[in-house]
Order: structure tokens, then sequence, then C-alpha cells
């Protein structure tokens, strides 16, 4: 069989949905000894999220345990029933992963364990002294976490520990740059907070962005979702409040959201669009209210404002029935 | 790695790097160049009505008449006074005849364009943050885009009981 031969197999195939893009992918993939990561590449079937809720449910159970117990347990009690499962719970994961048909039992559990173990180091670093509620020792917990799974993940290739490692390093930003602020008054921390909301955004998106194109692109949707949410969000904050309002952020805002509903379609992406249109939505009801009451009256800029928002419902159907709903097209 | 392939990942992880050099940059670098010259007076104590009992006019430091409230029931010892060493970072308690000798200018902003704040704390996990607020516990020297904090000693409740006197000018 010969090259052409074989991409008309494919051709043919694919017109009948009996192949699909991932698995030719996949197979490419393997050619090169990539190894592919079916837990998360694959969508989560009942099981897999009754596995992922069963994790959930443990790490309640020890919650609620020390929770309702701390005054009694003892300090070596504590740490082992929250670092130590933490611990061991990884230990089972990485057990567990070795074998190819138990490696979903395994994502479980190292689940147990990213959600346990900050449990355990809060513990360990409140018996030790420290201020757990310092941003100087949530700097110290993250970091070990984000540490911790991002070594996890160079050494087992795993996508789920790149979701911890990106859960955690967000959590050791915030936490640093505060730390690094340390109550100074000088730094107006709540802006600060705000454009920390619209870089975390950004980079998730960044980081969509690059996972799309690899066998990382189940997690292109979230990332997105969450950055998008993050970016026009904090954009929104930082426009402010009249008479406190920030010109800059406020006239600069109708461009970002024009902009993410454009690059909707050309990233094939369903959060930018229904993001993009909710927060334009958002902004003509901010700027009415802010604006245009007292000139126009309530009851006409109300008006007005809502004939805009049936306008960007339209023109957002328009744009997901024309440009994301192809069947062929695969949406994120 | 192809560099050209992975540009929006390098820019990814390099935007909060950056950030947090920026951050650390913009906070300590103006500090090593520009410091405050003058010390300053001060009063704190357990008693309540700390900030009655002293006040500045024409330069100098006056104790003034006061009467308590006659439901009054807590501490009715005068406040201390304190002399701030700006570039030590020390207290140095003083009498009142000693503190009456000095020169004092009671603006809030001293002559190098420099005020006394109270931090700023921020409380909360991950990225969810619940409080932005003032903490009167801690006090700082701020202008010039800087700030540092201050080893004052406070006395009385939670917030510190401190009242700013005047800048010491000789």
């Amino acid at each position: 069989m010969d090259k052409e031969e074989l991409l008309q197999q494919v051709r043919n195939l694919a017109a009948e949905n009996l192949i699909s893009k991932e698995e030719l992918t996949r197979a490419y993939d393997e050619a090169f000894g990539k190894k592919i990561d079916l837990a998360i590449t694959k969508k989560p079937g009942i099981t897999k999220i009754l596995y992922y809720i069963g994790g959930a449910i443990v790490f309640l159970g020890i919650a609620i345990l020390i929770w309702q117990n701390w005054s009694t347990l003892s300090v070596a009690t504590k740490i082992i029933a929250t670092l130590g499962s933490g611990i061991a719970a990884y230990i089972v994961g990485v057990l567990f992963g070795r074998y190819e048909k138990l490696d979903p039992v395994g994502q479980a559990f190292y689940l147990i364990s990213a959600l346990v173990t900050p449990i355990g180091l809060y513990v360990v670093f409140d018996n030790a002294g420290f201020d757990v509620g310092s941003h100087g020792t949530q700097s110290l917990i993250s970091g070990i976490l984000f540490g911790t799974y991002l070594l996890s993940f160079v050494v087992f290739r795993k996508n789920i520990f790149t979701i911890f490692s990106i859960i955690f390093g967000t959590w050791l930003f915030f936490a640093f740059t505060s730390f690094l602020i340390g109550g100074k008054p000088h730094f107006d921390e709540l802006n600060f907070f705000e454009y920390r909301a619209l870089t975390t955004g950004l980079v998730y998106i960044l980081l969509g962005y690059s996972f799309s194109k690899n066998e990382k692109h189940p997690l292109t949707g979230p990332l997105y979702g969450f950055g998008i949410l993050g970016f026009l969000g904090a954009a929104l904050a930082l426009g402010g409040w009249e008479p406190n309002q920030n010109i800059f952020w406020e006239l600069i805002y109708p461009g970002l959201v024009l902009g993410v509903i454009f690059l909707s379609v050309y990233l094939k992406s369903k959060a930018f669009l229904t993001f993009g249109s909710i927060y334009l939505m958002v902004y003509i009801l901010k700027i009415t209210a802010e604006y245009f009451t007292d000139s126009l009256g309530w009851p006409l800029a109300l008006a007005l404002a809502g004939l805009a928002l049936i306008a960007i419902g339209y023109f957002s159907f328009y744009l997901n029935r024309k440009y994301l709903s192809s069947k062929n097209t695969k949406n994120i | 790695m192809d560099v050209k392939k992975n540009i929006p990942l390098i820019l990814g992880l390099s935007i909060p790097i950056i950030m947090i050099l920026f951050v650390a940059g913009s906070i300590y670098l103006p500090g090593l160049f520009i410091q405050p010259k003058f010390n300053f007076l001060y009063a704190t104590g357990e008693n309540y009505y700390y900030n009655r009992h002293y006040s500045v006019q024409n330069g100098r430091l006056i104790k003034n008449e006061f009467d308590y409230p006659e439901d009054y029931t807590g501490s009715r010892t005068e406040p201390r006074l304190y002399i701030h060493d700006i570039v030590k970072n020390e207290n140095q308690e003083i009498s009142f005849s000693e503190a009456q000798k000095l020169t004092l200018n009671s603006n809030s902003q001293s002559p190098d364009g420099f005020e006394i704040d109270c931090g700023r704390r921020t409380q909360g996990i991950f990225f969810i943050f619940v409080d932005f607020s003032r903490d009167c516990s801690t006090r700082f020297i701020k202008g010039h885009n800087t700030s540092k904090k201050l080893n004052i000693q406070l006395s009385g409740s939670s917030y510190g009981h401190f009242q700013f006197l005047g800048w010491i000018i000789e």
C-alpha cells in the first residue's frame, strides 16, 4: 500500500466516522515514541467521574475528621491523618499508574493527594509555630506543592500533574506577590489584585493555546474558560466606577471584548464567544448606569441597553451558528 | 524544544516571572535611593484617650487640660513619649520636659515628603482574597513611591494607640 492509498483509506474511514482525528494523531505520535496520557486525553466517562467524586469524598472525610477532633488529636495523629494520607495516596497513585487498566483509579488517588496534602502541610506549619494565614507561609506551602507536582509531571508525564501544577502555581503567584508587598501602604493592593487576575487570565489563555496543538488539548477548553473569565473580569474591574473610574480601562474595554469575540472564531472557542458576549452585555449595563441615567433618564437608558443586549445576543448566536457549530469543526 | 513553535508557552510561563521581578523591583529599588531624614515624636499608651493629652502649638509640645468622662473606668496613666530615630529604626523614650525643648513640624507630611501611615492587611487563600483593609497594628513611613516598616512602640488595643506629634526639625 503506497502513501496515497493509505491517505485515501483514512479519508474513507473518516467519512464513515470509523476513525477520529485523535486516534490518528495518537497513532502518529506513537511512531515517535511519545507516551500518551490516555486518562486525560480521552473524555471522562461515568466510571472515571465516579472515581474522581470518590476521591473528593475521601478528602471531605479526612478534612471533617480533623476539624471535628482538632482539640483531642495529638500532633502526630493530625500529621499522619493529613500529610501521611496525602503521601500515601500519591504512592498508591504511582503504583496504580504503572498498569494501564488501573491508571484511571491512580488518577483518583492523585486527586486525593492534591486535596489532602495542602491540609497536611498547613497542620505541619501550624504546629511548627508558623502563622499559616500569612502570605509568607502560604508561599512556602504553595511552593512545595508546585515544585512537587511540576517534578511529578517531568518524571511521570501525566497531564493530571499539569492541572495541579497550574493550580498550585497560581496560588504561589498570588501568595508570593502579596508576601513581597508585605502590607506596604504605598501599594494599592486591591488594584494590584486586579492586575494579577488580568495576568493570570492571560497566562491561562496562552497555556490553553499552547496545549491546543499537542496531547494536552483537553485542557485547552477549561483554560480558555477560566482565562477569559479572569482576564475580562479584571479588565472590567480596573475600569472602576464614577467618580473613581479609570478612563484608560473604560475606553479600551470594548476593544478587548470585541477582540475576544472575534478571536473566538479564529480559536474556535465557545468559551471566548460566551464570556465575550456576557462581558459586553455587563459593560453596556455598567456604562449605561454610570453615565446615561442622568442625561437620558433611567427608563430610556434601560430600554436602549436592552436593545443593545438583544443585538449582542443575536450577534453571538449568528457567530456561533456560522463559525462554531459546524459538524466538522471541533470546538473547545 | 522548538522555540518558535512554543512561543505561547514561553510567554505564558514568562509573564508571571516578569511580573514578580517587576513588583520586587518597584518595591525595593526606590527605597535604595530615597531615604527619609527626619526623626519624629509620638505618644502611645494604654489609656483610651491617649490622643487627647498632648498637642503641638507653634512648633512646641504642650500638655492639654483634659477631663475624663465620668463613666470612664479604663487606664488613666499618661501616654508615654518617644522619639523615633528614622535611620536606625529605633525608639527612645523621653520625658515631657525634654520633649518640650524640641522644635516640631506637626504637618502629616515631613519636609522631605514622607508621612506615617497604617499598614495594609489582605487575607485570603489561593486567589480568593476576602479582606483589603488598613492594619494599624503596623506603621510605615511612606513617600516617593516607597515605604518602610517602622518599629514603633505600640500600646493599647490591637489597633495600636499611636499619636503622631511632629517631625523633629531641631
